[in-house]
């Protein structure tokens, strides 16, 4: 699809009345009015500890030799220290991989199922209700159960070979090829019905003018969901995808609960292995660097998602000849 | 010399009031109390009543309740609340408390083997003064009490001696077609293993997968396979450093145990490479595995009828020894040893310190570590050795068993840093367990990471500490 690009004079707006400025100086102090104090303590809570995070990751604090603010200066030494081990080489190796396969997995479950909702129909609210339960469910909670079902000759492997006949026993939790996919197929099952939530109410606001106009000039259902449906949806999808990825990244009481980064280090993702470093190696200083360089890779993430999103918005104003962009924030 | 000048009237006051002095709080020792309870009992009523807060979990904690009661009955102090958390996560949370100093917990019930890093974290506060006021021992089997020290002070109180000893199916190995099958193929009588050697045998003599019984029961996680590697290592006469505390685990010795460790795959169960306790245990008491070396509390579970399939179908003794030194030596180990540590920031360290006393008496202990159901506490002290409770719990052949264990028990790497050293290795005993890393690169690897553990940490510090973790190590190579 070509995204048409809304040029600057397509901006320019006639110059306010008195009252239409006077209206647009209310609306300005009543966002900051609620904004500010949100802002004055996001700006204490966060600040300090963003500091505090900076300051280890520019010492090395040893816990068994002094106090934290002895700590001796080291500069840069902790991210080049991090940035050429291999072992964190290989946990953003593994948690990109996680939340790829985690993120699409969700996502396309949660959008069958929303399609299949997203009409009215009777005892929806009963369905609705059985497809969001994953989500309610505590993550250790999944993790534990999923332990039990997943033995080798447990439930699972059982169900699975008296369906087809044929012996089926992998080692979902011991296999280090498989460990991974395992929590990743945990993740789905347990994040979904977010997926689902997003989609489904995507799918609920899409104007009924463009698919009527579709069906009136013999449009088959196939052709409005791709031509119709998909662009209209879409910036929705890159939402559900986006927020899911960034949640599928920080994963950690599941694969934590489950295998503790084991078996090997199968399973040792970014959350495992910053955790392992400042909590079982107490190397609080390393595991800070680690922190900033994850908090990096993901606004970088963020920013990239938001470029997206807004493209998004902007085709999808093109499309409904609403070419203020800006009205509403550029961001759905 | 001068001469004295003292009157009948001065001799008798000077009696009198040395007399009341001996009764007044924190004058020591109560030399008339006339046991080491009693002793306990008045000391802490010195110290003043209060309700302590604590780290513990709770399958411990449940049968010390009524032991705490009666010392609040007798002396005031007793548990206002705790904070339940299983002993594997304690350290972390102990770390954390120790960094941010604070004074939550009055005492934590954690793996001993913490007892360095969290005394260098400045955590800790030593015993010995307490223990000096009460004219309090910790009577613990042989040289047991050992690993409550470090750099010469005490600082913890046992709660759970966790010697492994070794289990050996009865049934399996007294069937006389199987003795006569081993027989004929090994040309040895099939009977209690002594080595490693031994052991792998009989395994895979015993062992049918078609009928899901696996010849080994021991642990091969991530978590906690070091643990077992270490029986093998000190057994071949290896230890971990050398005096400059240069990692020496890429030794024969070395090599030995990996060999020994990594072989058992072939009898273990297929899923061995993830299973930890929750996994293992059941499948012990309920007849799926030919032999094992496993925590002591295991043997209560075994022989009780409620919960075990297997009661009176084991025989328990000394875990596998190793020749490979030339001389046979057998090593046990303790780990996670649980035990009571005193917060150095709590206002009330001192009550703290006398109720963990008061738990680590061997007549008070006797209840904690015989109770049927929870049963975490497992017998350490000599008392328990004797006392019929226990040996009912455990049955005769048990304790006998863990005795003879504790004789030559060894700690896992007793030095600043443990969890560290602990995970590197067990990191690297996974990934070979598993194929990841070949069985030639992993002593190696493990010596460079620890080398660098040694580095962070600082070697001199270290050094000074390896006359603590020697102190530690058995002086025995086989029980008496």
């Amino acid at each position: 699809m070509s995204v048409a690009v809304v040029s600057a004079a397509d901006d320019v707006q006639p110059h306010p009345s008195t009252r239409e400025a006077s209206r647009r100086r209310a609306i300005k102090r009543f966002k900051w009015s609620i904004l500010s104090p949100l802002i004055a303590l996001m700006g204490l809570v966060l600040l300090p500890v963003l500091f505090l995070q900076l300051y280890f990751s520019l010492h090395q604090w040893t816990v068994y030799l002094g106090s934290w603010w002895d700590a001796d200066w080291v500069g840069l030494d902790l991210f080049k220290e991090v940035l050429t081990d291999p072992r964190f080489g290989w946990a953003v190796v593994r948690s990109l991989m996680f939340a790829t396969g985690s993120t699409i997995g969700c996502f396309f479950m949660g959008f069958a199922l929303a399609y299949l909702m997203y009409k009215p129909f009777r005892g929806q609210a009963l369905y609705y209700i059985i497809f969001i339960l994953p989500m309610l469910t505590v993550p250790v909670v999944v993790a534990y159960t999923a332990e039990m079902m997943l033995y080798q000759s447990g439930p699972i492997n059982d169900a699975i070979t008296r369906i087809i006949g044929i012996e089926f026993k992998p080692a979902w939790l011991t296999n280090p090829h498989i460990a991974l996919p395992t929590v990743m197929l945990l993740e789905i099952w347990n994040w979904t019905p977010f997926s689902f939530i997003i989609m489904l109410a995507g799918l609920s606001s899409i104007p009924n003018e463009p698919i009527e106009a579709a069906e009136i000039l013999g449009a088959s259902k196939w052709r409005i969901f791709w031509e119709v449906q998909i662009p209209l949806l879409r910036p929705v999808i890159f939402l559900a995808l986006i927020l899911r990825f960034l949640e599928a990244i920080a994963e950690f009481p599941k694969t934590w609960a489950l295998l503790q980064g084991g078996p090997g280090t199968a399973t040792e993702t970014l959350p495992v292995y910053i955790f392992i470093t400042t909590w079982q190696y107490f190397q609080i200083s390393k595991g800070a660097a680690m922190s900033y360089i994850v908090m990096v890779m993901m606004v970088v993430i963020v920013l990239i998602a938001i470029r997206i999103l807004r493209q998004e918005k902007q085709t999808l104003d093109m499309v409904y000849g609403n070419k203020a962009a800006g009205n509403s924030g550029g961001v759905p | 010399m001068s001469k004295l000048n003292i009157s009948r009237r001065t001799f008798v006051e000077g009696g009198v009031g040395l007399t009341v002095a001996n009764f007044l709080p924190g004058t020591t020792p109560l030399a008339f109390a006339a046991s080491m309870e009693e002793r306990t009992i008045a000391a802490a009523k010195a110290a003043g009543a209060a309700d302590v807060t604590g780290m513990i979990w709770s399958p411990y904690l449940v049968p010390m309740q009524p032991v705490i009661a009666d010392f609040k009955k007798e002396t005031g102090i007793g548990i206002g609340g705790v904070q339940d958390i299983s002993i594997f996560d304690a350290p972390q949370r102990a770390m954390a408390e120790a960094l941010s100093r604070s004074p939550q917990f009055d005492f934590i019930h954690i793996d001993s083997n913490m007892i360095p890093s969290l005394a260098s974290a400045g955590y800790l506060e030593p015993l010995d003064e307490y223990m000096k006021k009460a004219d309090f021992k910790i009577e613990a089997v042989a040289d047991y009490a050992n690993f409550m020290t470090y750099k010469g002070q005490t600082y913890g109180i046992p709660t759970d001696g966790n010697v492994h000893i070794q289990y050996v199916r009865k049934d399996l190995i007294e069937d006389p077609d199987n003795k006569k099958r081993f027989a004929d193929k090994h040309g040895k009588e099939l009977k209690f293993p002594e080595t490693w050697e031994d052991e792998f045998r009989i395994q895979q003599a015993l062992m049918d997968p078609a009928k899901d019984l696996y010849g080994s029961g021991s642990l091969r996680n991530r978590a906690n396979g070091p643990t077992w590697w270490y029986m093998m290592f000190y057994s071949a006469g290896g230890f971990t450093f050398d005096d400059d505390m240069n990692p020496t685990l890429n030794t024969p010795a070395g090599q030995y145990a990996l060999e020994i460790y990594l072989q058992e795959k072939k009898v273990a169960h297929p899923e061995s490479a993830g299973w930890g306790t929750p996994q293992m245990i059941p499948r012990i008491a309920q007849g799926h595995v030919v032999t094992c070396q496993y925590w002591d509390g295991t043997a209560k579970l075994n022989e009780n009828p409620a919960k075990s399939k297997t009661t009176g179908k084991w025989l328990y003794g000394l875990v596998p020894g190793s020749d490979f030194s030339g001389k046979r030596i057998h090593r046990s180990i303790s780990s996670p040893l649980a035990a009571i540590l005193i917060n150095k920031y709590s206002p009330r360290k001192a009550q703290a310190a006398y109720l963990a006393l008061w738990l680590g008496s061997g007549k008070n202990s006797i209840p904690i570590v015989s109770d049927p159901v929870n049963t975490f506490n497992d017998a350490w002290a000599k008392e328990h050795m004797t006392s019929e409770v226990v040996q009912k719990a455990y049955s005769p052949a048990a304790i006998k068993a863990i005795e003879a264990n504790f004789q030559v028990v060894a700690p896992p790497t007793y030095l600043t840093g443990f969890l560290e050293f602990q995970d590197t290795l067990g990191k690297n005993l996974s990934e070979a367990y598993v194929g990841q890393l070949p069985a030639k690169d992993v002593l190696k690897k493990t010596d460079e990471e620890w080398n660098a553990i040694v580095g962070r940490i600082g070697r001199t510090k270290l050094k000074q500490e390896l006359a603590s973790y020697k102190a530690v190590m058995p002086k025995r190579n086989v029980p008496a």
